[in-house]
């Protein structure tokens, strides 16, 4: 198969230039972050010489990305766990209780599935201003657990599905109530997959804007990525500052991807082949 | 609610259901508490509560608000003409046209991960490697990758640089109206072909392998292989691909939209959702918005429709 093995190697190195211009854009913010304003303008393409963290502190510090970095982390985090509790009761329900009208249920949260956010906006943005959950973290908090919960529903209902009946049965054998079985059994075992829609419901709170920029108007109240788009027009004559701060919000991600790859691909493959 | 073992379940997810005998659990919730028998109720209620409150309900606020008025009208009902607005509003159809490039340019945005993954599949030298490279972007906010994009596509940006010294330019990537929707939408295949590909390696781990072989033996080309092998057995993933895409490119380019053009040069790059939010947060006329959200709905319901189609399919072949 000399043919093949030739296409192989001729496909590789398309693929390899592929890999390079994934890589390059992150490379080429991280160097200008670590350039001076003088530096950049002279030559915005060479390596530097040194580590400079001085824009990194200045966007850190002065420009306020620590303010946002906390109240995105304060949201991710109260927006997860929620997720995680409320996707895996819903969840055991629906796989492993019977009663009338569990796959009814199950149906309609599939369709909610399917309502964009930019379909209820205008009017999710008219209920949280009535209610006086605009700008405060329990409404954007509130805002993206309905937005994520029946994609996680989906997900640990079919994860759930695939625990042996068996293993419940004993529980109850052994004096378990239902919340019992729910709490000392299924939340344990469900560890591999509320890991991964944990890190999934994470990363997409994380990275939304809309939402935020809608539900959250005030400045001191800005999520990191709010506050990106707002470096923007601050700093368009110190693209250092702004890659800097670009570089703030992307290390968390990048972190995680480093360490979680797999189970973000396989909570992204879900959908696809579990069905 | 009756009692928890009432008629037969079928399987949430749509699979066979799994044979589950008459056991000490069923025997035992017949018997249970009054706290046991709404076990299924307490431990779905808060879900429902948010689902229904937040989602199903503002869809069903959101259409009706579509036919009333704005401004001096505010909250008289105008029957169609939000729509007709829409329809005469050169933004609303630049949106529309863009929509449609968007359409045009699917297989491309599909073809592109479903080759690389093939490749990958078929162990190119650094195989290993590449499935994790070419998936970091797709974790990334589109805000994040459209500020670094906006660096890397300014006019006196690299990418300009580097089509100069190959003779080329230079192009305003963003600032000429002709140019701008393509450059945004081919940051956003960049960005996201990560995650198709990923999707489509899961369709290649399910993949027959003595088929492969068989047409190996054959003496089949690489060609006819992808073409009478592959996509014939991978026609489950080609669809969830091509419709996840597709509701990808209609609802997750805001960001990039929002930090790489703002809907500029000249309206060009606009998209429904971005008219959306303009309307809502900058004009002020959320009658309006929410008319171009009703129509941007029933643009994603003919693609959902075909998903959830698609799922459930899926389901019974498992």
């Amino acid at each position: 198969m000399s043919g093949t093995r030739l296409t192989r190697w001729v496909a590789a190195i398309p693929m390899a230039a592929l890999a390079l211009a994934t890589i390059y854009p992150l490379v080429f913010t991280t160097n200008v972050a670590m350039k001076t304003r003088r530096e950049y303008v002279l030559d915005r393409f060479s390596l530097t010489d040194s580590l400079r963290w001085d824009n990194i502190v200045k966007a850190w510090t002065s420009v306020g990305m620590s303010r946002y970095f906390l109240n995105s982390v304060v949201v991710v985090a109260c927006s997860v766990a929620l997720l995680l509790l409320l996707g895996s009761m819903a969840g055991f329900a629906l796989a492993r209780l019977r009663f009338r009208g569990s796959s009814l249920l199950f149906l309609g949260i599939l369709a909610a599935l399917f309502i964009p956010f930019q379909v209820i906006m205008v009017p999710l943005a008219r209920i949280m201003a009535d209610t006086g959950l605009i700008d405060t973290y329990p409404g954007l908090i509130l805002a993206y657990v309905a937005q994520f919960l029946p994609f996680t529903i989906f997900l640990l209902t079919s994860y759930y599905s695939t625990v042996p009946p068996d293993i419940i049965d004993a529980a109850r054998i052994d004096g378990n109530s239902v919340y019992g079985v729910y709490w000392r059994i299924m939340l344990p075992i469900g560890a591999p997959a509320l890991l991964s829609v944990g890190v999934l419901n994470a990363l997409f709170c994380w990275n939304d804007v809309l939402i935020s920029l809608l539900l959250m108007p005030s400045a001191e109240h800005r999520t990191l990525m709010v506050g990106v788009t707002s470096l923007r027009g601050q700093y368009s004559d110190d693209i250092p500052t702004f890659a800097s701060g670009v570089l703030i919000a992307a290390v968390p991600v990048l972190v995680a991807y480093l360490f979680l790859q797999r189970q973000i691909a396989d909570g992204v493959t879900a959908g696809s082949t579990k069905g | 609610m009756g009692p928890a073992t009432a008629g037969p379940t079928e399987d949430t997810a749509g699979r066979a259901p799994a044979p589950r005998p008459a056991t000490a659990s069923a025997r035992r919730n017949r018997r249970g508490s009054r706290a046991e028998r709404l076990a299924p109720l307490v431990l779905l209620a808060p879900a429902i509560l948010i689902i229904a409150g937040l989602r199903l309900w503002p869809l069903l606020l959101g259409i009706n608000f579509s036919f009333t008025g704005d401004g001096a009208r505010n909250g008289m009902n105008v029957g169609l003409d939000n729509y007709l607005t829409l329809l005469h509003d050169p933004l609303f159809r630049t949106a529309l046209r863009n929509v449609g490039l968007l359409v045009l340019l699917l297989p491309v945005a599909v073809a592109i991960p479903g080759l690389l993954a093939t490749f990958i599949f078929l162990k190119v030298p650094g195989h290993r490697l590449y499935r994790g490279v070419y998936f970091f972007p797709a974790v990334l906010s589109p805000v994040i990758v459209g500020a670094i994009f906006n660096l890397l596509l300014a006019f006196d940006g690299p990418l300009n640089a580097l089509l100069g010294g190959l003779g080329i330019g230079p192009v305003d990537w963003l600032g000429n109206p002709d140019v701008a929707i393509f450059a945004v939408v081919g940051v956003h295949i960049w960005a996201t072909f990560g995650m198709a590909l990923v999707v489509f390696l899961a369709g290649f781990a399910t993949l027959d392998s003595s088929v492969l072989d068989a047409a190996k033996v054959d003496g089949a080309s690489l060609p006819q292989t992808i073409w009478h092998v592959i996509i014939p057995s991978l026609s489950r993933t080609i669809q969830f691909v091509f419709v996840t895409t597709m509701i990808g490119m209609l609802t997750s380019m805001f960001g990039l939209l929002y930090v790489m053009t703002g809907g500029g040069p000249a309206g060009s790059t606009y998209l429904p959702e971005y008219y959306v939010w303009i309307q809502q947060g900058q004009m002020n006329q959320p009658a309006l918005a929410s008319a171009a959200s009703t129509a941007l709905f029933l643009i994603m319901l003919v693609v959902g429709l075909g998903q959830i189609g698609i799922l459930r399919r899926a389901g019974k072949e498992d």
